[in-house]
């Protein structure tokens, strides 16, 4: 069955086209009020699609300015699915929506070999003569991925109260520290933390690149999982804003039937978990390291979407010593794999730009966000030092780690 | 989750951000929560504070704003006064934010030239804006770029002659070569605004405007003089060309309304207000007549925000702000309902122009705009409301929308500030 969200909300005010920052840095994409509500009502005529589908980014800026209520990019995601079922997406495309896989296929390897084999210059030739732009700087294979590190980790014993972490594919595949740096700090705070390795990517990539079928096989396992945990009253937490936003409002959008049968989709935000603890006296922040530092804050646009305000900021700002400014520069311009595509690398940089002069100008070193794409894009278009604001709040209280 | 602050804002249109910014700068820790970006980008970036009263067209509106009634949201707030002060401190604002408005017309108002070749009254518009040049000269240049959508310099030409005041002018249409190539959609002045930013669409700018800069001492151009550096580059152009640039008023996305946003949103960040956007209030908790927190729609429930007063600036009909069905309105947080007449084709008039329920429909408030029950008494002491969710004015008919917008924003966060 074909699913419409209906675009008569829509009232035409071009709020959107003024927001979108792909529109901002190139007029070969239509825009979201034209490709999204405007172009529905062809489609439900079946009058063909636009040629500049595949250059929403999916980034939601459409969806937080409309004030309507609109929801312009699930209108632009729908589309693009329906377009793929007819007409197979490239190779590229399967490249990039598939990293999970590819992830499993090179844990097999010692990852300096495969970082080697991806990151030398004839590896990027081809990479790009397939379509992934040789200038992106690709995010690296840990070389201990997540769920081998977990299994080796031993947690403290006695820990009554317990928690399910679902990590989602970056940090399974190149930010695990990220993940065990959120059990370390749940440990501390007197929770055991569960893995279950049945958890797969949450199908952000896959449906963003037209691989429909493959996001609803991981969106079926991923929510049986999901409810049985709920069942037993035990949250589940997700440090990735856009995993969050898949589970929250796409599966939803894109997947009704699989949703209509539970009463929220939603994982529980880690962040906002964190700073729960340590309201509740949980975890205690009162010996952590009160050297300065300055830190500036980017709100990845995937968190901005989920209308919760910015935890991993009120996170850091709670920390003594600390001093964290909001960038407020709107989209970095990865979008997940978006700027990694060779026809979209200057566009992602043009929209980087802006933070990343923003990061310049301040001054400031150290640059946090939640998001593990856009901490790619940052250091790429900075050099500055990124990190996830948890990965901060570990240094500051783990006497341990050097810093 | 429930989190507090000193005060929370709700709407991030100019009265919403005026609000924010105005209590913040006093001391405050201030929550702006916001659903969609309000009406300020894809506005004029102009400040009509009052263009007509009862049709007729206002040369001066302070003078005029002693004439209007009891219930009119200016009158309220302390008229003339309270609404200079409110003009100076967007001025202020805008200067550090790199834009510089125009002085006061003589007469008061400015009369403003828009790319429907009408002309629009209003009191505050960026320096590009100002018109006052056209008056010393006879001849100007009217420009477009090449496949500009809804620029047409010969219909603008049209309109223009139709005014006594401008009937001697001679106007000469100009189009310049549209900078960007393979363009897939149809190009606005925001695109080539956004060009011109660029030191190459400057210099394309420049070049193209030259031979007319040499025939014509005035160039009506429509607002594509840049964005973030608007300023700098119009000064630029107007030296270098050693011309006078007027930008017109355009519909929207109006470019200048952006450049304001922008500037206002850049002052919110710095002077640390919490801005939460895809923040939707759909209910508020209420005991005693004093607000406890306001409550935001989440994919996974509810999250409360609690503060010791609030700000609402949500917006009329079309933003939100108000409900309606037939025969009945009512704001939509509280659900306090307004004065609306029973019959629904009441609500609206024959004379499209002239003034309509559906433009005036709003919360009834005292003079700290905090909201009246039918009694005439307070019924929410810890709540104000802020531009065009208040009632008693007509914007469309006055010509009035971000005058009230900004005054009643920049009142109610002052007295939050004070408290």
């Amino acid at each position: 069955m074909k699913r419409r969200i209906n675009p008569d909300k829509c009232v035409a005010c071009s709020t959107c086209v003024v927001q979108c920052p792909v529109a901002e840095v190139t007029s070969k994409f239509l825009g979201p009020r034209m490709l999204g509500p405007a172009s529905e009502r062809f489609r439900m005529l079946n009058a063909g699609e636009d040629d500049s589908l595949s250059y929403c980014a999916n980034c939601k800026n459409c969806d937080i300015s409309c004030p309507q209520g609109v929801e312009v990019s699930n209108i632009n995601m729908l589309a693009r699915a329906e377009y793929c079922r007819e007409n197979r997406p490239s190779f590229r495309d399967w490249i990039l929506a598939h990293g999970e896989l590819e992830a499993k296929l090179v844990s097999y390897f010692p990852s300096f070999l495969v970082n080697f084999g991806m990151a030398n210059p004839i590896s990027k030739q081809i990479l790009d003569m397939v379509g992934v732009s040789k200038k992106a700087d690709l995010p690296k294979f840990a070389s201990k991925q997540f769920p081998a590190m977990f299994k080796e980790y031993k947690q403290p014993e006695n820990l009554t109260k317990r928690v399910v972490f679902y990590p989602g594919c970056f940090i399974k595949a190149y930010a695990p520290q990220t993940g065990m740096d959120l059990v370390w700090l749940l440990n501390k705070a007197g929770y055991k933390v569960e893995y279950p390795e049945v958890f797969c990517c949450c199908g952000t990539p896959l449906y963003t690149n037209g691989f429909e079928a493959d996001a609803r096989k991981n969106a079926v396992k991923n929510l049986e999982e999901l409810a049985a945990w709920r069942k037993a009253g035990i949250p589940v937490l997700s440090l990735c804003p856009s995993c969050q936003l898949m589970f929250k409002s796409e599966i939803p959008a894109f997947f009704p039937d699989l949703a209509e049968n539970m009463e929220s989709t939603a994982l529980d935000d880690a962040m906002e978990f964190i700073l729960g603890c340590i309201n509740r006296g949980e975890l205690d922040i009162s010996e952590a390291d009160t050297s300065p530092l300055d830190i500036i804050y980017h709100a990845p646009c995937h968190l901005r979407a989920q209308g919760i305000g910015f935890p991993g900021l009120d996170i850091l700002r709670l920390l003594p010593g600390v001093h964290a400014v909001n960038a407020d520069a709107g989209c970095c311009g990865i979008s997940g794999s978006y700027g990694f595509k060779k026809e979209k690398y200057d566009i992602g940089m043009a929209i980087g730009s802006k933070l990343f002069d923003t990061i310049k100008d301040s001054g400031i070193r150290q640059v946090a966000t939640e998001c593990g794409t856009c901490k790619v894009q940052i250091i790429h278009g900075t050099g500055n030092p990124c990190d996830h604001p948890l990965t901060i709040l570990r240094r500051r209280l783990d006497k341990k780690t050097t810093k | 989750m429930n989190r507090k602050t000193d005060i929370v804002v709700v709407g991030s249109g100019l009265a919403g951000m005026s609000a924010a910014l105005t209590a913040a700068q006093s001391g405050k820790k201030v929550t702006l929560l916001t659903h969609g970006a309000g009406t300020l980008a894809i506005s004029s970036g102009c400040i009509d504070v009052l263009g007509y009263l009862n049709g007729v067209r206002v040369a001066d509106p302070f003078e005029s704003m002693a004439t209007l009634p009891a219930e009119h949201p200016y009158s309220l707030i302390g008229g003339a006064e309270t609404v200079r002060e409110a003009i100076d401190w967007l001025k202020s604002v805008c200067r550090k934010g790199g834009i510089d408005m125009a002085h006061a017309a003589e007469e008061g108002n400015h009369t403003l030239i828009t790319v429907m070749g009408t002309l629009k009254p209003s009191y505050l518009c960026p320096d590009s804006f100002n018109p006052d040049c056209l008056k010393d000269v006879h001849r100007a240049a009217v420009v477009t770029v090449e496949n500009m959508k809804d620029v047409h310099p010969g219909l603008i030409i049209d309109q223009l002659h139709r005014y006594a005041e401008l009937s001697d002018k001679e106007f000469m249409e100009a189009v310049l070569p549209c900078p960007i190539e393979h363009a897939h959609r149809n190009i606005t002045p925001l695109d080539i605004a956004r060009h011109v930013e660029t030191p190459e669409g400057m210099k394309w700018l420049e070049k193209s405007l030259m031979p007319y800069a040499k025939l014509y001492p005035v160039l009506l151009l429509p607002p594509i003089c840049g964005m973030k550096h608007s300023q700098q580059i119009w000064n630029q152009l107007c030296s270098a060309l050693k011309v006078k640039i007027i930008e017109m008023v355009s519909i929207p996305p109006g470019v200048a309304g952006l450049r304001m946003r922008d500037v206002l949103k850049k002052a919110l960040n710095a002077a640390g207000v919490y801005m939460v956007e895809s923040a939707e209030v759909v209910r508020a908790e209420v005991e005693e007549g004093r607000c406890k927190t306001v409550h935001t729609l989440t994919a996974s429930g509810e999250d409360a925000w609690e503060a010791d007063s609030f700000i609402i600036a949500t917006g009329g009909l079309l933003s939100g702000g108000i409900s309606t069905a037939p025969g009945k309105a009512w704001e939509s947080i509280f659900q306090l309902s307004l004065d609306a007449p029973a019959d629904t084709e009441a609500w609206s008039s024959p004379d499209i122009f002239g003034s309509s329920f559906f433009a005036s429909m709003g919360v009834k408030v005292n003079h700290e705009l905090k909201p009246l029950n039918g009694e005439g008494n307070v019924c929410l002491d810890n709540v104000r409301f802020a531009g065009r969710v208040l009632g008693g004015y007509d914007f469309a008919a006055e010509k009035s929308g971000n005058g009230v917008a900004l005054a009643t924003g920049r009142y109610a966060g002052m007295l939050a500030g004070k408290e």
